[in-house]
């Protein structure tokens, strides 16, 4: 029997140890919201009935935490993230294994994430050079607490709004639900878990760390893949515009026109090196994101 | 002698697993019905209140088969924060989950004709 939707969910989270800890995050998040809903409702029309007896009978339609535990076990095995497909198998030759990364859905996901990370990251690091000034400025004044809350709440949002963009690009699996803070906390007590949780300053950690990781992986795709571009479109940069191959110390570079094919050639093999490097990186990022944007529970 | 506990168990593990090939559909249904976007409760509340007599699935149960058919691309859903309490997702139906409730209900519908079929007999076997 349970006394309060805490301990129901508290049971719940035993029954699902083990569990991918993003998982654990959307199943109490569904729980929370349908046993606060449902129990809100009975006591609009029964307020004479007790908190405990109410919850019994709610959680009878609901499921038990073993039930629903198992539900969620047995479901999350058909879910997949986006990209998560099956791997190809691998090709005979090195040059069809460096060029069949054209055709891997897991690498252009990883070289958008990689462009998109440029931006983000700057947006993440400006956030924070805000929030954390505003923060310091107002910390002397009355202002000071529910400021410093809700930039530290907006970090926890964005925190999880990233962790989106990881899954449906990097196909990792993320959580989809915002974590589940307690209702009958104080305000006060949620302010206090809030700046005690560890994971909200591992997802600040994250923003700021965001803004030069962002700009290396952005930064390398974007100069790698302009100078694959570059030496593609060079027979008609050169031949037409009189634009050098390369630019040393003032000094232009060109190349005989009998070249021009093989540079061309040397471009749209350049290509797949952006690509390569992105799911590299993505796949390195993809374990550190989990490590710091999921709660470990 | 007829074992009753046998009775009753293989009957609720008859119907959790017509509850379990049918869930997708049912919400399917629900939600391409819906003229606005519906969180789980609603969602479950909606069910229960069709027919009281057939035992559904446990509600809690709906959630993650919800969050399957999102992941499929034939739901979406956004967070609302709620003013009583937690925030809640609200669930609606893509274009795509419309066609593929279209190809289910002609799945459901043979189906469904085939085995009243078999049950009342007018099957040729």
């Amino acid at each position: 029997m349970f006394k309060t939707v805490d301990d129901y969910l508290t049971q719940l989270k035993a029954n699902l140890s083990g569990c991918d800890s993003a998982l654990i995050q959307d199943a109490l998040a569904d729980a929370e919201e349908y046993l606060h809903t449902a129990l809100e409702n009975a006591q609009l029309d029964n307020p004479q009935v007790t908190e405990e007896e109410t919850l019994h009978t709610i959680i009878d339609k609901y499921g038990s935490p073993q039930e629903i535990a198992a539900s969620y076990r047995e479901v999350e095995v058909f879910i997949t993230p986006v990209l998560t497909t099956a791997r190809r198998p691998i090709q005979q030759s090195v040059l069809s294994r460096y060029l069949g990364v054209l055709s891997d859905p897991h690498a252009w996901g990883a070289f958008l994430y990689a462009v998109i990370s440029l931006l983000t990251g700057m947006i993440y690091g400006m956030w924070v050079l805000f929030g954390a000034s505003l923060t310091l400025i107002t910390l002397i004044s009355i202002i000071g607490i529910p400021v410093t809350g809700l930039f530290l709440l907006s970090v926890r949002g964005i925190a999880l709004m990233e962790g989106r963009i990881i899954e449906a690009l990097l196909g990792i699996r993320m959580p989809r639900k915002p974590l589940f803070v307690s209702r009958e906390l104080s305000w006060k007590a949620k302010f206090k878990s809030l700046v005690t949780d560890s994971h909200t300053w591992k997802s600040l950690a994250y923003m700021i760390l965001q803004f030069p990781l962002g700009l290396i992986y952005g930064g390398v795709t974007f100069i790698l893949f302009a100078l694959s571009l570059k030496a593609i479109l060079y027979p008609v940069l050169d031949g037409i515009f009189g634009r050098s191959l390369i630019t040393l110390s003032g000094q232009a570079y060109h190349t005989s026109p009998w070249l021009f094919p093989f540079v061309s050639a040397a471009g749209f093999v350049l290509f797949a090196l952006p690509l390569h490097f992105a799911r590299l990186a993505g796949r390195i990022h993809s374990r550190y994101a989990k490590a710091m944007l999921v709660k470990k529970t | 002698m007829i074992d009753l506990g046998y009775v009753v168990d293989a009957n609720k593990k008859f119907q959790k697993e017509l509850n379990s090939g049918t869930a997708a559909l049912v919400l399917l249904s629900v939600l391409g019905r819906a003229k606005e976007s519906m969180y789980g409760y609603q969602i479950a509340k909606m069910i229960e209140t069709k027919d009281e007599a057939v035992p559904m699935m446990k509600q809690g149960a709906l959630y993650p088969v919800l969050r399957s058919l999102e992941n499929s691309g034939l739901l979406e859903s956004h967070v609302d924060p709620s003013i009583t309490g937690p925030p809640r997702r609200y669930y609606r139906i893509t274009p795509s989950g419309r066609e593929t409730l279209k190809n289910w209900m002609e799945i459901w519908n043979h189906t469904k004709d085939f085995v009243d079929s078999l049950l009342t007999g007018d099957h040729n076997v």
